[in-house]
């Protein structure tokens, strides 16, 4: 279960430029639901991914995740839960553009103490899962937007994470390739993992492996 | 962290990277190749000409009439054996002879071949002479550089000097002198002592000046003290004045290359920290996307610090290979020149390996750490950012 409670997250605070991005967030989320979070560009969605994923502080409030508060870890412990309880997926994708697929993949297993043939397997795994096995010593910077989407989906799942945290996964994916990874999504979903993917794309609504869809504006929910 | 992965990791991106890390490199390397050769040349040199000054007398005794050197009598070398303390006075015989058709300057030495107590120095270069064939006739050692001359104007075989009366005295050039004794005898001619008297135009009677040893180091100054007593028309210059005139020389050479150093360092140091300070938006959305991924700073910086020594040691080692190679392979071509400085003839010294440790250990250190400082603090200031602002 992921708890959000009166988070606030707040740029420039006390400046001129002060801006309030996310206004009181009360949200929960279940464990292994699909959730959406919707709203169009500059309503706080993705601030409130990255705050859920740990990539930014929130100025109040706290995330409970599994009864553990994640709002405010320091970098080491806020690192370990990254690498150990999420994985990510970004709108432009952010791949070593030079390295080729397995390595890319095999990125987040480097901290975690893992030998060469435990990373060998779990990327097999996981490029797998994403069906991108078979270009598996391509480098990224030749492949295409859906290739790329599939690389980032084998990386976010390497290391079997139990929450999957995507940022405008489709906004550079034609409706192939979106429906592609609506498939596999539908996938993960199956496998138990919590997906939390902020969008404005139209065509993840009426999906039916979608638990909950949460609206934001100006960084508050719409009820 | 396993190790194993995290280098693989570590020099998949160094190799990946290669052309981001070429420009800084090549600097580098220039930079280190510029130093360590000057630091080369400098302990090379240095180390030759204080063991050339090691195998010389303690004191030379310089006969001085109305403020400038005259010839000295033999006969007072009697004089100084007398005074307690003093061993092997000799006679010394040198000077200059001007060699008209290229306007250049050869120092003549005269050698007593039977002399026990000869200078080590001379011993070497003459170690493998033949003394017999050597003096059956009027015959020479030449220096490079004389060779050098000699064979411009087609002296191959001998060449006649001019005597003060007007008259040629020919010698034969017997054989030249090793390369690797350029430093020291570049301009040397070597004969016998008789023979270079006549071309200096030295009574027989006579000498240059005087060289005396003094063991025991604490009766030097009284030494000094009696021997101006004895005669006052003297010049006495001790093996530790020239010592300390030549330290002074390289210290004050090696203060301005050591200024230079700080100043190429310094500046070097300032282009790498603009250049990471500017940090291009992909090093930005590196340090970004391997913390969305799980690295803790710690993991990042530790990655940074290798990525950068790795880049900085293989830039050093390869500015001191080439260094080695310039200096004491190729021998050192313009900087040489630029070091030493020729007035009269140009010198092709050639560089014995002299390599001091201690300085290669702080050039490493003096170019390492700020290296990596450089790197590193714009480096932290990204990844303490959040991952997000960094992947924008």
């Amino acid at each position: 279960m992921i708890k959000v409670n009166k988070l606030n997250k707040v740029f420039n605070q006390n400046t001129k430029k002060e801006f309030h991005a996310l206004k009181n967030i009360n949200i929960q989320i279940k464990t292994s639901s699909c959730v959406i979070l919707k709203g169009v560009s500059g309503s706080g969605k993705s601030t409130l991914l990255s705050i859920l994923g740990t990539l930014s502080k929130p100025s109040s409030g706290d995330i409970i995740v599994n009864e553990d508060s994640i709002a405010k870890l320091p970098d080491l412990h806020a690192s370990a839960f990254r690498a150990k309880n999420l994985g990510f997926i970004f709108q432009s994708y952010n791949l070593f553009n030079e390295l080729d697929v397995s390595e890319n993949v095999s990125i987040p297993l480097i901290p975690l103490g893992f030998t060469k043939k435990q990373i060998n397997e779990k990327v097999e795994i996981a490029l797998n899962l994403a069906n991108i096995k078979h270009k598996e010593n391509e480098t990224v910077l030749n492949l295409s937007g859906g290739e790329k989407q599939r690389v980032a989906i084998a990386r976010a799942l390497v290391n079997n994470p139990d929450i999957i945290l995507c940022d405008e996964p489709t906004a550079n994916l034609d409706t192939n390739n979106s429906l592609k990874f609506i498939d596999v999504m539908k996938k993960l979903k199956a496998l138990k993992k919590t997906i939390i993917i902020a969008t404005h794309d139209p065509i993840f609504d009426n999906l039916d492996f979608v638990d909950d869809i949460i609206n934001i504006k100006n960084g508050e929910i719409l009820e | 962290m396993k190790n194993s992965t995290f280098f693989n990791f570590l020099f998949l991106l160094i190799y990946k990277h290669k052309s981001k890390h070429i420009a800084i490199s090549l600097i580098s390397v220039l930079i280190v190749f510029l130093i360590s050769s000057v630091l080369f040349m400098s302990s090379s040199i240095q180390k030759e000409l204080f063991s050339t000054l090691d195998a010389q007398s303690d004191f030379v005794v310089q006969k001085m009439n109305q403020g400038r050197i005259t010839n000295i009598p033999n006969s007072w070398i009697e004089d100084f054996s007398q005074i307690n303390g003093v061993k092997n006075v000799q006679q010394r015989v040198y000077g200059q002879y001007y060699f008209q058709p290229s306007k250049k300057y050869f120092t003549i030495v005269g050698v007593d071949l039977f002399e026990e107590n000869i200078n080590k120095n001379i011993k070497k270069l003459l170690s493998k002479l033949n003394i017999s064939d050597f003096l059956e006739k009027d015959s020479m050692i030449i220096g490079n550089g004389v060779k050098k001359q000699f064979d411009k104007f087609y002296y191959s075989d001998n060449y006649s000097f001019k005597l003060s009366n007007r008259e040629l005295k020919k010698v034969l050039i017997f054989k030249d002198l090793p390369k690797a004794s350029n430093l020291i005898a570049n301009d040397l001619i070597i004969m016998d002592i008789s023979l270079a008297k006549e071309i200096l135009n030295i009574n027989e009677d006579e000498s240059s000046d005087i060289i005396l040893n003094v063991p025991n180091e604490l009766e030097r100054p009284n030494v000094k003290v009696e021997l101006i007593l004895k005669h006052l028309d003297i010049r006495v210059i001790q093996k530790e004045d020239i010592k300390k005139a030549y330290e002074n020389l390289y210290n004050y050479k090696g203060g301005i290359f050591l200024i230079l150093f700080i100043i190429v360092m310094i500046t070097f140091v300032l282009i790498l920290y603009q250049r990471y300070t500017m940090i291009s938006s992909s090093d930005k959305k590196e340090i970004g996307i391997l913390k969305a991924v799980g690295w803790s700073i710690k993991d990042i910086i530790k990655l940074k610090i290798f990525e950068t020594f790795i880049v900085a040691f293989l830039a050093f080692l390869i500015g001191i290979i080439f260094a080695y190679i310039f200096v004491f392979i190729l021998d050192a071509p313009f900087l040489s020149n630029i070091f030493l400085g020729f007035h009269n003839l140009e010198n092709n010294v050639s560089f014995i390996p002299n390599i001091s440790f201690s300085s290669i250990v702080t050039l490493f250190i003096f170019f390492i750490i700020p290296f990596i400082s450089a790197v590193l603090i714009p480096v932290w200031k990204i990844a303490v950012i959040d991952a997000q602002e960094s992947m924008k």
